[in-house]
């Protein structure tokens, strides 16, 4: 069953220099209690997706333009900003890549989980404080009882995203959107804090968006991988799938620009070249005809340039948004 | 090994005083870097890698003597610069250039990137003039960057451009050494790639000895001969970075690799061992090795003594009691 269902969703800013279209036509689904990766490099829309669906746009910057999406049933576009307050870090939450700037640096640790449950469940802040202790338990913060009563600089990075995911589990979410939760923190850190993530979905059953640009942290963690390029979805599969058998050509040129850790990578003592992507993303404030990864691609063809590519499965559960996919699957890597 | 190597340092200590309150007295000591040897041969890439803190972009600047080391020696192409003044030291800066992990923030935005480039070659008299634009213009071309962009400024450039803009600006006084403090860690997985083969040309084409620092184990084994880890002030493993990856001796390098995500489920470790708790303050470092809180191979000498780095294998160095010199390299079993 699916929890969340988007459609077509369009989210553009409106800047100086024109208009740019962040989100270009993204479709997908998230099961319940599924892990869903976002993977792609800067300015592809992975962030603005995700804050897109909890309606988080600043209004004086950008909106959604077009599309859908619904969760539980619900069409949370059309929802008041009140009927959003009451979902918001209630039956869908978010962690951020930098926990310092979304935590209040003058409200206690307690106060700021308890505030959550007092809000969405309507508890009184004695038994708020209570669950509150109980989260930071869970997030296996040492010392919960201490912690409630620090504040945030008090906390190492790693502890602050431990804090961050108490608040965002606090009221049992459906869904739990976490952005680059890792990027800020060391990689033994960044073990954990993974670790902590997946174990804590087993427990409570949650769905997980993972947005991230380490092809390494979503395979990892995700049973599920999109592909962003240029607010679009490009490639979507199973990790198994996407990482055995890249379909579009930006994912696996992606994939061979990595330098890898565990293949015995140099050859006669010579370091490879890794494989380069020429060029770099495009602006997205021309309106983007064709495919978006056309300028850069080296199967791109005329029609490439002049039609926007439709979202094709070549196999099951596999989809990709190529022309050529078929030519890019026979050619060697 | 009869050249001499381009950066040499032994013993090297920089301890940054803690100072509050009203008179400014100093209360506490951070010790950023707690006695580091290492050297940088001809042609070479030293790898140091750690986690925030560890002490990898303070050795950069000390090496440099952008600050200035506490204790310890620091020889450039074999020339001990450990005590020379600003004055001294410039003659010697032309040997030695660095890259920054934010070329924007290290490029003056109200120079144009033609001045940006040329500058160095007026402040050390290489060239002046028509030489310089024609110099110029050459390094444009062997970083990748277009000829007209030469009239640009900073903001005009991408990431990735101003990362080339940066090694273009290092490049033009012809230096023996570049230190290259996160250079591709702000950028793109995509320009990532372009931005290191570059280097890797680069160094090939020149001769030019790297010391590289990242936090990336991957980029790290893609541009390194041989990797320095540090933790905590400390080189705790030093070795070929084959040997690091296959054979990696020091409970806190086995850590760092077994933490390090692997792009590919297929590759996914069956139940990693993932390090408990978190690097402790610069500022109160555990006595002993200061590894030991969360070694799971700690001994109770640990605690109390502080283990110097020793070659256990030949080129093979790490800090640790439990890796005695010409011993078993063989797994550890942990004590606890």
């Amino acid at each position: 069953m699916n929890v969340l269902e988007v459609r077509d969703l369009a989210t553009h800013f409106f800047t100086r220099d024109g208009v740019v279209r962040a989100v270009d036509g993204m479709s997908f689904d998230l099961a319940a209690e599924e892990t869903l990766g976002i993977v792609g490099e800067s300015g592809c829309g992975k962030s603005v997706t995700a804050l897109s669906i909890l309606r988080l746009i600043a209004p004086e910057t950008g909106r959604i333009v077009g599309g859908s999406v619904r969760f539980e049933g619900r069409e949370l576009t059309a929802l008041s900003d009140k009927e959003m307050r009451a979902i918001r870090g209630h039956k869908i939450s978010m962690i951020f890549q930098e926990p310092m700037t979304s935590l209040n640096p003058v409200l206690t640790i307690g106060t700021q989980i308890a505030e959550n449950v007092v809000r969405h469940w309507g508890l009184p802040w004695r038994a708020a404080r209570d669950r509150a202790h109980e989260m930071l338990a869970l997030v296996k913060l040492s010392d919960p009882r201490r912690r409630l009563d620090e504040y945030p600089h008090q906390l190492s990075g790693g502890m602050r995203q431990r804090v961050m995911i108490a608040i965002a589990l606090s009221c049992d979410p459906a869904v739990l959107i976490a952005d680059e939760p890792t990027t800020a923190l060391d990689v033994t850190i960044q073990a954990q804090i993974l670790d902590l993530m997946l174990e804590l979905k087993e427990k409570l059953g949650a769905a997980i968006i993972m947005i991230t640009h380490d092809l390494g942290v979503v395979a990892e963690t995700a049973q599920r991988v999109i592909v962003m390029y240029a607010g679009r979805k490009v490639e979507e599969a199973s990790a198994e799938q996407l990482f055995a058998r890249p379909m579009h050509p930006y994912t696996r040129g992606l994939m061979r620009a990595i330098p890898q850790l565990d293949a015995d990578a140099e050859v006669a003592g010579r370091r490879p070249r890794l494989h380069e992507i020429p060029g770099i993303v495009p602006a997205l404030t021309q309106p983007i005809t064709g495919c978006a990864f056309a300028p850069r691609c080296r199967f791109a063809t005329d029609r490439c340039h002049a039609e926007r590519p439709r979202l094709t499965a070549p196999e099951a559960d596999h989809l990709v948004a190529c022309w050529e996919a078929q030519r890019v699957l026979e050619a060697a890597v | 090994m009869s050249e001499v190597p381009s950066l040499e340092v032994s013993g090297l200590v920089k301890h940054f005083p803690i100072r509050s309150g009203l008179l400014q007295r100093q209360t506490g000591t951070v010790r950023a870097v707690d006695g580091v040897s290492f050297a940088v041969r001809r042609g070479e890439t030293l790898g140091l890698v750690g986690e925030s803190g560890c002490g990898k972009s303070t050795v950069s600047r000390v090496v440099l003597k952008l600050i200035e080391p506490t204790l310890g020696k620091i020889l450039l192409g074999g020339v001990d610069v450990t005590r020379f003044s600003p004055g001294e030291m410039w003659p010697h800066r032309r040997h030695a250039q660095i890259i920054f992990q934010d070329p924007y923030s290290s490029l003056n935005p109200r120079l144009s990137a033609s001045t940006i480039v040329g500058e160095p070659l007026e402040n050390f008299g290489i060239a002046t003039g028509k030489q310089k634009d024609e110099r110029v213009a050459q390094l444009f071309q062997r970083v990748g960057l277009r000829p007209e962009s030469i009239r640009k400024y900073p903001h005009e450039f991408s990431g990735g451009q101003r990362q080339r803009l940066g090694i273009a600006k290092a490049l033009a006084v012809n230096p023996k050494l570049i230190v290259a403090d996160e250079p591709v860690s702000a950028l793109d997985v995509s320009v990532q790639a372009q931005v290191l083969n570059l280097l890797i040309d680069l160094q090939e084409e020149y001769k030019l000895s790297y010391l590289f620092i990242s936090h990336d184990l991957a980029v790290m084994r893609h541009v390194s001969h041989r990797i320095a880890v540090m933790y905590l002030g400390r080189i705790v493993e030093l070795t070929d970075k084959r040997t690091l990856f296959s054979l990696p001796l020091h409970p806190y390098t086995e850590a760092l690799l077994s933490a390090a995500p692997l792009p590919g489920p297929a590759k996914r470790k069956a139940r990693r061992r993932i390090l408990q708790g978190e690097v402790p303050s610069p500022m109160r470092p555990p006595s002993g090795c200061h590894f030991h809180p969360r070694c799971p191979y700690a001994l109770p000498a640990c605690r109390s003594i502080d283990p110097p780095l020793i070659e256990v294998a030949p080129g093979h160095w790490a800090a640790c009691l439990r890796r005695p010199a010409g011993g078993d390299p063989a797994p550890l079993t942990p004590t606890h």
